[in-house]
């Protein structure tokens, strides 16, 4: 107790006092109070000392020796950090998860420290702010939301649409056109008014000409005009679109598994599909008719000015009004449209869980409830949707009204004009016509609120993804190789947080066609070993070699294309059989398609199949057992001809008599292979040169079968509790018979 | 304790109900949870919520430094009062779940969501992920926002919040 109240020694003192010149490794914030308040204290961790501080004020301080060992502890919500002084555990500091990182890498210096060892403070842990406005970065990466702007999604979009210039060149013209189109109407009408059929005038020819000219002009020439101008955009946004959903794609397939696991699959869907075609549909509709829109406002505005510009401000009196209300909205529908977007999101995805889960809902009967729930997700929606559809219903006829009012003091001053001889009647036709003519535009203009948000929220998701960086990444000297097959971990630590180690101090070396037995209870590390074998991550410390050489400097490609996996689960893509045999190597003769599967056991049952070896398979391969599915996956991994093989529980859905099979064919395909196999069946794994006996994350136990059995380690007990089950099953089995 | 499993499983599933009169919780020097129960004395345990978002106080497991089960408390409503607020604060610990009282700013940009809220323990800022992961749905009327290190904030009833924040959180449920 006394170690434990020499702590509080200094409570109280300020902080530089108590430091007294010493240098400071590390200076963590500290921000939850042991009674569980927001604070502002510190850690500070210098070569000798760890003190806690609230402000500068001293709470508690001691030697980095007086404890035996130190740890932080994930808690939910918050984080903490221990020392443990002669066997008494004691709360150092409580802290948000943020600053966990920085707490896991002082505790290595700490540990490190209290065993007696001298050792540098190292930091590995990165910046995690944003050098221009001081925002974290979310998660793992590395660009700063907020300091990236709309107008810069905008340009982005352009530059993505430059390689299409020809057709937007094209594009272009053809607005131009239409523009023009539209404001030479107007003036025929004014002319055919006030000089052909004009009081006096009966030139009959002329009468046709004008006729024929504005039908030409006007509904035969713009309708040309929209047709030519719809096809070419149609096609130019499709090309954009393409390359969107193209760019996404490789994105995901280049990103790590690590992010692709981390999402849900319908959401990923949802952006490679929806957002890029929200964009698309943007670029083909909206945006057309918002240049259109643009360009007609310019040029009747101009017009309107030029020929009376006191008749153009009446037109636009209502325009500032109609103007603050659009602005006022714009918050308003951004709201609303994207709840709506998200409702009907997660009334998506709740639609695919349920279709993919479907035979769990009719084993135990739940179609109702399922129906139940469906209807109340999808009513929601409907509602919100319903709920925004009448605000937007409600509030556009009002604003048209509005901007209506302009065109009644209009006629009331032309009118005027007219008496005093200051405008001819076609004038104020032609004047009226395209004062009528700019509320289309500027109503037009007011629903852009909504496309824009809509198109920039899709754009602002998918470059989201663009930007995201894989957290395993190849080096850019990164080289192929021809592998041969060993396997050597060093000092390997590895977390999928940091701060929550999962591997511990892995060292083996495997050599070139030895087949290893990964055995221990579940989460003691067999996958996590097995994929930074894969390379799915990269440990957290130390390295992994292949052939002497860290698996880091090796193209990924190139080693994936040299490990086979043979999963619990095998997945085939839909298909026929031949082409998920074929998967990884498309270019396989039919004979090789045939030896393979015939070494995995598999060319009988194929046979049987009416449509052989063309025999398509479902989503999961539905009408195939798990036995053949297995079989088939096994010939995919035969003819991949991998030189690192990982068996991932190969045979644990399968009966015992497929499994004999499945040994068998699985037994031709480790020979002369480097093999990691983790099977919960000890006896599968006879047959391995070595097993390697996993808990809590390290390495326990090491050797044959033979050596760990006699040992009598954790192994022995493994074993002695398989046999006892399998007695005991035995026993049960034979009792029924009777 | 009557359970509705059938009968025949009742014996696999031993439950310790731990009962109350034989506890005996008290406070580390080092600022863990100690119990007493009966002869068994267990330097330091740990408790565990089993209905961490519905029955907060009912249903705790026990567990030992090992992280092996003591028992369970039913419900921490039998225990007198000062033994519940020890075992009260070994929870906050565990989960710490600050309740937000007034959301000042939210702001929805680039798929992150960034709050300025003030909570039961203090102001803060953090940042949440703007999609389903981060915004956890209770209730119909309560959530809990995870912020993007995983630090939980607890909105118990969203229709008890001002106008303000409530419109705030509106869109997002």
């Amino acid at each position: 107790m006394s170690d434990i109240a020499a702590l509080f020694l200094s409570a109280g003192k300020n902080i530089e006092t108590v430091l007294d010149g010493e240098t400071v490794h590390a200076k963590i914030l500290h921000d939850v109070s042991l009674d569980g308040r927001y604070i502002e204290g510190w850690v500070y961790v210098t070569p000798t000392r760890v003190i806690v501080t609230l402000g500068d004020q001293v709470t508690k301080e001691m030697p980095i020796t007086a404890a035996k060992s130190y740890k932080t502890l994930g808690l939910i919500g918050s984080g903490q950090l221990e020392a443990d002084v002669d066997g008494t555990p004691i709360i150092l500091a409580r802290f948000n998860l943020r600053q966990m990182p920085l707490y896991a890498n002082a505790v290595k210096f700490l540990n490190k420290v209290a065993s007696g060892a001298e050792t540098p403070f190292y930091t590995e842990v990165e910046e995690r702010t944003c050098p221009k406005c001081g925002r974290i970065y979310p998660d793992e990466s590395r660009i700063c939301p907020a300091c990236i702007n709309r107008r810069q999604v905008v340009k982005r979009l352009m530059k993505m649409a430059f390689p299409h210039w020809k057709l937007i060149f094209v594009v272009t013209l053809l607005f131009w056109l239409r523009a023009g189109l539209n404001l030479i109407n107007p003036q025929l009408f004014r002319i055919f008014i006030d000089e052909v059929v004009a009081p006096g005038q009966a030139d009959v020819r002329l009468f046709v000409f004008y006729i024929s000219l504005i039908t030409l002009l006007g509904p035969v020439g713009q309708s040309v005009c929209d047709m030519t101008r719809s096809l070419v955009v149609t096609r130019l946004s499709a090309q954009l679109g393409q390359d969107l959903r193209n760019m996404v794609y490789c994105k995901l397939q280049a990103l790590s598994l690590n992010y692709v696991s981390k999402r849900k699959t319908g959401d990923l869907m949802n952006r490679v599909n929806n957002d890029t075609g929200t964009i698309q549909s943007f670029i083909q509709q909206q945006l057309v008719s918002v240049i259109n829109d643009g360009l007609m406002l310019i040029g009747i505005g101009t017009i309107l000015f030029i020929t009376n510009w006191q008749m153009a401000l009446m037109v636009l009196v209502p325009a500032p009004l109609v103007m603050f209300i659009m602005r006022r909205a714009w918050s308003t529908f951004d709201r609303r449209y994207h709840r709506q977007w998200r409702l009907s999101d997660r009334t998506n995805s709740l639609l695919q869980d349920i279709l993919s889960g479907m035979r769990v809902v009719k084993a135990f009967g739940q179609e109702k409830r399922e129906i139940e729930r469906f209807t109340r997700y999808s009513k929601r929606w409907a509602d919100v949707t319903a709920a925004n559809e009448r605000f937007y219903n409600t509030f556009f006829p009002l604003l048209g009204f509005l901007m209506g009012t302009g065109s009644y003091l209009l006629l009331w001053r032309g009118g005027v004009e007219i008496w005093q001889g200051e405008m001819t009647l076609g004038g104020l036709v032609q004047y009226s016509t395209y004062a009528g003519m700019i509320w289309g535009p500027l109503r037009n203009f007011t629903f852009m609120p909504r496309w824009f948000s809509q198109a920039m929220t899709a754009a602002e998701r998918v470059f989201e993804i663009l930007d995201e960086h894989p957290d395993v990444d190849d080096k850019p000297n990164a080289k192929r190789v021809k592998i041969a097959g060993r396997v050597q971990l060093e000092h390997v630590y590895f977390g999928y947080r940091s701060y929550e180690p999962v591997l511990l101090d892995i060292c083996v070396d495997v050599a070139e066609g030895e087949m290893i037995g990964l055995v221990g209870h579940s989460g003691a590390g067999k996958s996590t070993f097995i994929n930074l074998v894969c390379r799915f991550y990269d440990p957290d410390e130390g390295r992994i070699l292949i052939d002497g050489m860290d698996v880091r400097d090796i193209q990924q490609s190139d080693l994936r294309r040299q490990i086979g996996v043979v999963l619990q689960e095998p997945f085939l893509f839909s298909g026929s059989i031949y082409e998920n045999i074929a998967y990884a190597k498309p270019d396989a003769t039919a004979s090789e398609i045939i030896r393979a599967a015939k070494i995995a056991n598999a060319h009988d049952f194929i046979m049987r199949f009416r449509d052989g070896y063309d025999t398509k398979v479902g989503e999961r391969g539905q009408r195939l057992s798990g036995g053949e599915r297995q079989r088939i996956s096994i010939a995919r991994a035969i003819l991949h001809d991998p030189r690192i093989l990982i068996l991932d529980e190969a045979t644990a859905s399968v009966d015992t008599e497929t499994e004999q099979l499945i040994q068998d064919a699985l037994a031709k395909l480790v020979k002369n292979r480097t093999t990691f196999a983790i099977a919960h069946r000890l006896s599968t794994l006879r047959n391995a040169n070595r097993l390697f006996v996993f808990e809590k994350g390290k390495i326990v136990e090491m050797g044959t079968h033979e050596d760990l059995y006699n040992q009598g380690g954790i192994y022995r007990k493994l074993v002695d509790a398989q046999m006892d089950l399998f007695r005991m099953r035995e026993t049960s089995l034979s009792a029924v018979k009777e | 304790m009557s359970t509705n499993l059938p009968d025949a499983l009742a014996e696999y599933a031993e439950i310790v109900f731990l009962a109350p009169e034989k506890c005996k919780f008290s406070m580390t020097a080092g600022g863990f949870l100690a119990l007493e129960y009966g002869e068994d004395k267990f330097p330091v345990v740990s408790a565990y919520r089993s209905f961490p978002l519905t029955l907060g106080d009912k249903y705790i497991s026990i567990r030992d430094d090992k992280e092996k089960e003591i028992g369970i408390i039913v419900d921490l409503a039998d225990f007198s009062s000062d033994q519940a607020n020890l075992v009260r604060a070994e929870l906050e610990r565990r989960y710490f779940t600050p309740v937000v009282e007034t959301v000042v700013k939210m702001k929805e940009e680039f798929g992150y969501i960034y709050w300025e809220v003030i909570t039961d323990r203090g102001p803060r800022r953090f940042t949440s992920r703007g999609q389903h992961d981060s915004i956890v749905p209770v209730s119909d009327t309560r959530i809990l926002i995870l912020d993007v290190d995983g630090n939980r904030f607890d909105v118990p009833d969203v229709r008890l919040l001002d106008a303000k924040s409530a419109k705030l959180l509106e869109s997002l449920m």
